[in-house]
């Protein structure tokens, strides 16, 4: 079985402060649109005409995927926790009680509470 | 023909789709190799702004050379294509590459760059690939434009009419391959995984957006290979961006120009060796290595006409002052189908683009799946269905016993 070794790129090569291509720039673009649609509490308030590098790219995107994800997840946990609450509600509710004869109507209760004040 | 084992076997399919390289500027060398190989020969050619014909030469290196960034927008890609041609009937003669990089910077040395290509030994996991298995000498991007619309070619069949880098808008009736799977009776799995939430993906404005859950981290894809957990498809997203982690530096490993283009070739080997390491894993699995569209640098094969998607761009959503009808495929791109059960040295000759992936998983998970755009019915599937009997001529996991004279990459 043959082993290749691939080499590794040279120290250095890293570069955030490389010019952002268009194609980041164009995911900074759409994850601004995706970010219009979260809640205030979870934008990221940074104004993306200003990013020009990879590392600006970088941030704005890291901001803005962890904040999609994270309103994903707390809208998750408020459905589990109205689940769970409506569960309890129906578990603590106990039996119903049942009732004797017929139920009377109102103008039957008040005609006989008139009787009796009378 | 019986279905043989490896079709019998399959169980997950994985795409890994790089960034803006062609075929002739990565895999051109090996046409020296492989005769049967449609890479770089002698004759090819295009002028510069001088009129001197420029030729291919395998100086291309990892870094640094091709910047700016060359233009792959659709105009850009008609100039290249077309050679600056804008007459009614006109034909391609793929002259147009160095004359589009020139308008960049202006430079006519600079220009002659976008005509190198790599030598062999300077892609040692790629090329290695491209001999070991199954090498497509005729993948092309599904439309000459940019990134974003090719890659909507991948996820759904179609990019519902648009040729540029803006937020796609999804129109019904056309799903993802991922809600189309997840959403069948019974249900399949399928995920994307991005590198990291810094990179993330590419894919943002409707499914990240919606359906977040769809999306884990290469760590994840890393940790489900080696646990057997993979989902029956996959599509893996490299890092887009440099950046510092918790873990250290994070080179880019798409090779979109200007990024290095060994930190991709560590980033396919780290892919194919998740999967191959997992004994079980490997016998079940196939990879398809690909990339979205060619970046704007050279390639000599004229791309094929193809069915009309339904959609049309507008004369000024194209920026050509011409419509296009979505009648004709991008330019050819690198691409690589692997899997222990393909022979050695395979060559595909009939024609993909990347409608080929949905229609490759639709129809392997699903069978018969409708609503399909029109370009996905008609694009072919590099993978058969699980029919019996399999058209040997066309399935390309033929053998009937596993290699296991398959390389290893050491990282």
């Amino acid at each position: 079985m043959t082993v290749i070794k691939v080499p590794h790129p040279p120290k250095g090569s890293l570069n955030p402060d490389r010019p952002a291509s268009s194609l980041l720039l164009a995911q900074v673009v759409h994850l601004h649109e995706a970010e219009k649609n979260l809640p205030l509490r979870y934008r990221s308030e940074r104004y993306i005409k200003s990013v020009r590098t990879e590392g600006e790219a970088a941030s704005y995107i890291r901001e803005v995927t962890e904040a999609i994800h994270s309103a994903h997840e707390e809208a998750r946990r408020g459905r589990f926790a109205i689940r769970r609450k409506a569960a309890i509600a129906a578990d603590t509710a106990g039996p119903r009680r049942k009732r004797s004869g017929t139920r009377r109507s109102a103008k039957k209760r008040n005609k006989v509470r008139g009787r009796r004040r009378g | 023909m019986p279905l043989g084992p490896g079709l019998a076997n399959l169980q997950h399919i994985v795409v890994l789709m790089l960034e803006n390289r062609s075929f002739d500027h990565m895999l051109g060398s090996l046409g020296i190799v492989n005769a049967n190989i449609d890479g770089v020969s002698t004759g090819l050619s295009n002028p510069d702004t001088n009129g001197t014909l420029v030729q291919p030469q395998p100086n291309a290196q990892y870094q640094s050379q091709l910047q700016p960034d060359p233009d792959h927008h659709f105009p850009a890609v008609d100039l290249q294509i077309f050679g600056g041609n804008t007459s009614v009937g006109r034909q391609a003669n793929m002259q147009g590459f160095v004359k589009s990089f020139f308008n960049q910077q202006q430079d006519v040395g600079r220009s002659h760059m976008i005509m190198y290509y790599f030598a062999q030994n300077q892609l040692p996991v790629l090329t290695t690939l491209a001999l070991e298995f199954a090498l497509f000498n005729r993948w092309f991007a599904s439309i000459p434009g940019p990134t974003v619309c090719n890659r909507a070619f991948a996820h759904y069949g179609t990019s519902f009419g648009r040729v540029d880098m803006n937020p796609l808008e999804i129109l019904a009736p056309f799903k993802s391959v991922y809600e189309r799977l997840i959403g069948a009776n019974p249900a399949h799995t399928a995920k994307i995984y991005y590198y990291d939430t810094t990179s993330s993906t590419l894919e943002v404005v409707n499914l990240l957006q919606n359906q977040p859950e769809l999306f884990a981290t290469y760590e994840q894809f890393l940790q489900d290979c080696a646990s057997g957990n993979l989902p029956e498809y996959s599509f893996v997203e490299p890092n887009y961006n440099d950046h510092q982690a918790d873990s250290g530096e994070q080179i880019a490993s798409d090779q979109h120009p200007d990024h290095n283009v060994q930190a991709g070739e560590l980033f396919i080997a780290s892919v194919y060796n998740a999967i191959k390491q997992n004994p079980d894993l490997w016998a079940s699995t196939a990879l398809l290595v690909t990339y979205d569209e060619h970046g704007g640098i050279y390639d000599h094969v004229v791309p094929p006409s193809c069915t009309p998607d339904q959609f049309t761009a507008s004369a000024n959503d194209t920026g050509t002052g011409m419509p296009f009808a979505f009648d004709r495929l991008g330019v050819r791109l690198p691409a690589i189908l692997v899997s222990p059960w393909i022979p050695k040295g395979t060559i595909v000759n009939r024609v993909f683009d990347h409608a080929s992936i949905p229609a490759t998983a639709t129809k392997f998970f699903l069978g018969n799946y409708s609503p399909r755009s029109p370009r996905e019915i008609n694009a072919d599937v590099f993978i058969e269905p699980r029919v019996d009997p399999v058209d040997p001529d066309r399935n390309l996991l033929s053998l009937t016993t596993m290699r296991t004279d398959c390389p290893d990459f050491e990282t």
